[in-house]
């Protein structure tokens, strides 16, 4: 998809189209170079088949292949799928699917609301904004329960107090991505607890920051694996770093759990280190009580929740009063255990906010930034004000490699909603950028302005529109989620249904459930043209596959009066050629499926007729029975009568007809009736000798044959009548 | 990212898709044709031709499965499947277009609400347009007109020799929508080369120049091929012209100006494929141009937001 942001900007991390090259892929054909030629076609969606086809052997070489070659030069050429889409490694492919269609459904129901808010435009505009963020907001809880809940596994009865880092499933970088999104975008409530709400955030995630260096994660899982082992805890400079690492971003639960691993309290130590333990118990209290300005703690973690800036700001200064007093107190002097003590200064520091400590503690800039939060600046707020943050703690922590997470977050300060779509669509692919622009849009009046201002440059459609067609065909992309690329197309006001038209034109019709879904979807937009077009293309496909019931059927869904009316022409002359039982009992279904109102169908009013005639004279000569006798000569001579019967037929109609002109019993015919017959046969012989007369398969002395029964027939009617 | 769909068999020399990508026909040097139906071995052969296949093209699926076969000795075989109660699926030729004086380069089919057009282009630079009113008998071709690929219909040129010719129907389809193809030549004579649109009169019955894609400095570029994209609800058509100097494309406005003649803008110049261009397909939604050249590289071209094309990708099949 086109999704390359058009100015670099003044992001944090350069995003230039220019630096950029095309990403090179190489086919695996397993065929030598060079090639003859390459072919390419794009099938479903954004799948592209590509046929590399060998040089042609020489002239001198059997193209049976016989010769001295290697299996290889048997082959003429490969055939490849290239599927391309964008980097969303992470995900499986089913997974991706599960996604896909759990977010038809929250996705519409946003659409939905609107749409049904922007026809009640007549409310104030600022109740209208302030209802639409609960939409947006009860949207992207359900998109972000569908990329996974971090379950923690169910906690043992007896707590293991060594358990410093709680087992979950491993975080997604898609919902991370997500909640980044939301925090930032939607959750008007959050704004002024977005520090701790980052705070939180990391806490879930930090281990995606980075895959190569090192994170306080990391730092955590080898200190929680070491531990198993370690008989002094405080001995160990580990320990110590763990802990003031832990502290830096906040995580309380691990710094106090880990600080009564201390030594100091096991029960055989608590005289000799008397002091040594009341400093360590300090801290563990001075940890656990540390304010926080949100409006809730879940429960169990520590910490003491403000939720206003003045109770937050009164509970600061006297939680900073205990600290700087334990700081300077003079139980330290006492304290005998220098790692201990100089462990528990540095944490102590951590807390004043001394930031060379902190840029020791942390690991990564976002880790080190998301200290500030904590420590130096709680009330920092705007996003100007966290991009210059986030600038000094890029310099503090310089690193070399920035991923998809990190791209996005720098994106979000930049405040450039078209760098963070870039890197949506780039590393969390289409599904992503489409689904996150409903919270871009949900933020703030100049993004939505930006996001649906309508470019020529992209064919007269906004931007939103634009990646909405571009996921929208790589849900087409696979026979199992092309079905949803609809309700996606149908939020495309302006190329969404030329597209669904494409889509749904090229769908094979060969499967009939497949064609049935087709024209439901046909129906649901109201594209009867592409259903009619389906519908003929369906009839004429098993129409010359032999399967002419299915054929005709389709024709009549498709009101396909020209397909239909060469089909009746076709019947009529296949049965003009041959009126033998065998060949018209082939026909004699269709003619029933055809039906009698195709309206201007030449001949088949006859056809009908003729299968009346063919019918009764059946019955009359199987049970020689009067009335059917009757029967099929009146239709015979409707049939003679009827201009619309074609010359070709009247010898045929007689002569099948001789017997019954034979009747034993009664002469079926009346005077007046039988001379038109012999009128009829006699304009036969005449036209007989005119160049353009259609011959018969009939044996030759079929004409004398009716000549004679009809005049048999005109004797008995005359002294019948007298 | 890539998985392989079929081998082909020795000898291939071209290849085409149908409409909805599931089947794919190969014609070969010795003049037969497979259709591998997405999986891994033929499912239908057949003797097409006596010499050898040099381009197999798919009719609208409106006709049901039917193929054209242009033979290097420059003929045009149709051919449909057909099944007949028990019989196993044939292939039957349904007609022949033989090449007394001059070699078939190139044929493209159209698609219009009761008929189906077919473009035939000859190896002296002109184009032959048949149509074609019952689809269920693909042997009834009238021919609707005939004419050369130059604007200037009264002077006289010399005799063209053609190398390739290049066609590419408007994909729109609706039911008011005016016929229409471009037409690019590769041939010795520069007047024929340009690429130039075609639309059908429906008021006088003929067909008209309408564009011509092409800037003074370029002129009797010869062309390598041409691409219509699908316009799904642009302001303007899209179509990309492969010349020796890469690969043009152009904006062509929808409505006419006075003289009758549509407005056209060149937008870009793609370069990439050092050597000739083979072919140019556009994705489904027309924002994605494909192009293969005889660098051996599919290159993948889009549009960005500020309306710069660039290359977004590179497949590298050498």
């Amino acid at each position: 998809m086109p999704g390359r942001p058009s100015d670099s900007g003044d992001s944090l991390v350069p995003f230039s189209p220019e630096a950029v090259g095309p990403v090179t892929h190489r086919v695996h054909h397993g065929l030598r170079s060079p090639l003859f030629r390459v072919y390419v076609s794009w099938s479903r969606g954004n799948n592209l088949q590509v046929a590399c086809i060998r040089p042609p052997p020489p002239d001198s070489e059997t193209l049976d292949g016989t010769g001295a070659e290697g299996p290889e030069e048997e082959i003429g050429g490969k055939v490849v799928e290239v599927k391309l889409g964008n980097g969303e490694g992470e995900v499986s492919e089913a997974e991706r699917r599960r996604i896909a269609y759990g977010s038809v459904a929250p996705f519409a129901l946003l659409q939905s609301q609107k749409n049904l808010f922007a026809a009640s435009s007549r409310m104030p505009n600022s109740s209208i904004r302030t209802e639409w963020w609960h939409h947006v907001l009860e949207y992207s809880n359900s998109i972000s329960n569908l990329l996974g809940e971090r379950k923690p596994l169910p906690s043992a009865v007896i707590e293991d107090p060594k358990m410093i880092l709680q087992p979950g499933e491993e975080p997604k970088s898609l919902k991370a991505a997500w909640q980044l999104m939301e925090i930032f975008y939607v959750d008007k409530q959050v704004s002024s607890w977005l520090p701790e709400c980052l705070v939180d955030w990391l806490a879930d995630y930090d281990s995606l920051l980075t895959r190569t260096e090192s994170t306080i994660h990391t730092k955590i899982s080898s200190l929680q694996k070491k531990l198993d082992t370690l008989k002094v805890f405080e001995d160990d400079p580990d320990y110590w770093e763990g802990l003031s690492a832990a502290l830096a971003v906040g995580w309380l639960d691990t710094v106090v759990k880990l600080l009564r691993l201390h030594g100091s309290y096991q029960l055989d130590q608590l005289d000799s280190r008397e002091i040594e333990n009341g400093l360590v118990e300090a801290v563990a209290v001075l940890v656990s009580t540390m304010p926080r300005m949100r409006p809730d703690l879940p429960p169990g973690r520590l910490g003491q929740c403000c939720k206003t800036k003045q109770e937050y700001i009164k509970a600061w200064e006297k939680w900073r009063g205990h600290v700087s007093k334990l700081e300077s107190s003079a139980f330290w002097v006492q304290c005998s255990h220098p790692e201990t003590r100089d462990g528990l200064r540095n944490l102590l520091q951590i807390m004043l906010g001394n930031i060379k400590n902190l840029t020791v503690a942390t690991c990564h800039w976002m880790e080190l930034f998301i200290s500030h939060f904590l420590y130096i600046r709680p009330f920092t707020v705007g996003l100007e004000g966290m991009q210059n943050l986030a600038q000094k703690c890029m310099q503090l922590k310089p690193s070399s490699n920035y991923n998809g997470l990190i791209r996005l977050l720098t994106g979000i300060f930049g405040e450039n909603p078209e760098v963070v779509l870039a890197e949506c669509s780039k590393s969390f692919g289409s599904w992503m950028v489409v689904h996150a622009m409903e919270l871009l849009t949900a933020s703030s009046d100049n993004f939505g302005i930006l996001l649906h201002e309508e470019r020529y440059n992209l064919g007269g459609i906004s931007i939103e529109e634009l990646h909405r067609l571009g996921y929208a065909q790589v849900l087409s992309s696979h026979p199992l989620t092309w079905q949803i690329a609809p309700t996606y197309l149908a939020s495309c006001p302006k190329q969404g249904l030329g597209l669904l038209e494409i889509l749904l034109y090229r769908q094979p019709v060969q499967n009939y459930q497949l064609v049935l879904k087709t024209l439901e979807i046909c129906r649901l937009y109201e594209l009867e043209n592409i259903s009619s077009s389906i519908m003929k293309i369906a009839g004429m496909c098993h129409w010359k596959h032999g399967r002419k019931g299915s054929g005709v059927y389709w024709f009549q869904q498709a009101g396909d009066k020209v397909s239909l009316d060469r089909i009746a022409q076709q019947l009529f002359e296949s049965i003009g050629k041959s009126v033998s039982d065998d060949s018209f009992k082939q026909w004699e279904g269709l003619i029933e499926l055809l039906g009698s109102d195709v309206g201007t169908a030449g001949g088949l009013e006859f056809l009908h007729k003729y299968r009346d005639f063919k019918r009764s004279l059946h019955l009359a000569l199987e049970g020689r029975a009067v009335d059917a006798a009757r029967q099929s000569m009146q239709s015979l001579i409707q049939l003679m009568r009827n201009p619309s019967t074609p010359q070709r037929f009247w010898l045929p109609l007689l002569h099948d007809s001789v017997t019954l002109l034979n009747w034993k019993p009664q002469p079926l015919l009346n005077v007046a009736e039988t001379n038109l017959l012999l009128n009829k046969l006699q304009e036969l012989s005449m036209a007989k000798l005119r160049p353009d007369y259609c011959d018969t398969n009939l044996p030759p002395q079929a004409l004398s044959s009716v000549r004679l029964a009809l005049a048999a027939n005109l004797g008995r009617a005359i002294l019948e009548e007298c | 990212m890539a998985k392989e769909v079929a081998a082909l068999e020795k000898g291939a020399a071209c290849c085409g898709w149908s409409r909805s990508g599931e089947r794919l026909a190969v014609g070969s040097v010795n003049g037969s044709v497979s259709i591998y139906n997405s999986s891994s071995s033929p499912s239908s052969k057949w003797k097409a031709h006596a010499s050898g296949v040099v381009d197999v093209v798919w009719l609208p699926p409106e006709c049901g499965d039917a193929l054209a076969c242009i033979s290097g000795d420059g003929t045009l075989s149709l051919w449909e499947e057909v099944e007949e109660g028990s019989q196993p699926v044939t292939w039957k030729m349904c007609k022949l277009f033989d090449s007394s004086s001059y070699q078939i380069l190139d044929v493209q089919f159209g698609v219009f609400s009761t008929s189906i057009k077919m473009v035939v282009a000859y190896s002296d630079c002109h184009v032959k347009i048949y149509e074609l009113l019952d689809l269920l008998e693909l042997d009834k071709w009238q021919l609707q007109a005939e004419f050369q690929n130059v604007t200037d219909s009264v002077s006289r040129f010399g005799r063209p020799s053609c190398l390739s010719a290049s066609i590419a129907w408007n994909p729109q389809r609706g039911e008011n929508q005016q016929a229409s193809f471009v037409l690019g030549f590769n041939s010795d004579l520069p007047q024929f080369n340009s690429p130039k649109i075609w639309e059908f009169e429906e008021a006088h019955q003929r067909w008209l120049p309408v564009a011509e894609l092409v800037l003074s400095e370029d002129e009797g570029d010869r062309v390598h091929a041409v691409a219509w994209a699908p316009n799904i609800g642009r302001p303007y058509e899209i179509i990309a012209v492969a010349t020796c100097k890469g690969i043009a494309v152009w904006h062509i406005g929808l409505n006419p100006e006075s003289d009758g003649r549509l407005p056209t803008e060149k937008v870009a110049l793609l370069s990439g494929h050092d050597d000739e261009v083979w072919q140019l397909e556009w994705d489904m939604g027309g924002m994605t141009l494909a192009s293969t050249g005889a660098d051996d590289m599919v290159r993948l071209w889009q549009c960005n937001l500020n309306g710069v094309w660039h290359e977004q990708a590179t497949l590298d099949c050498s």
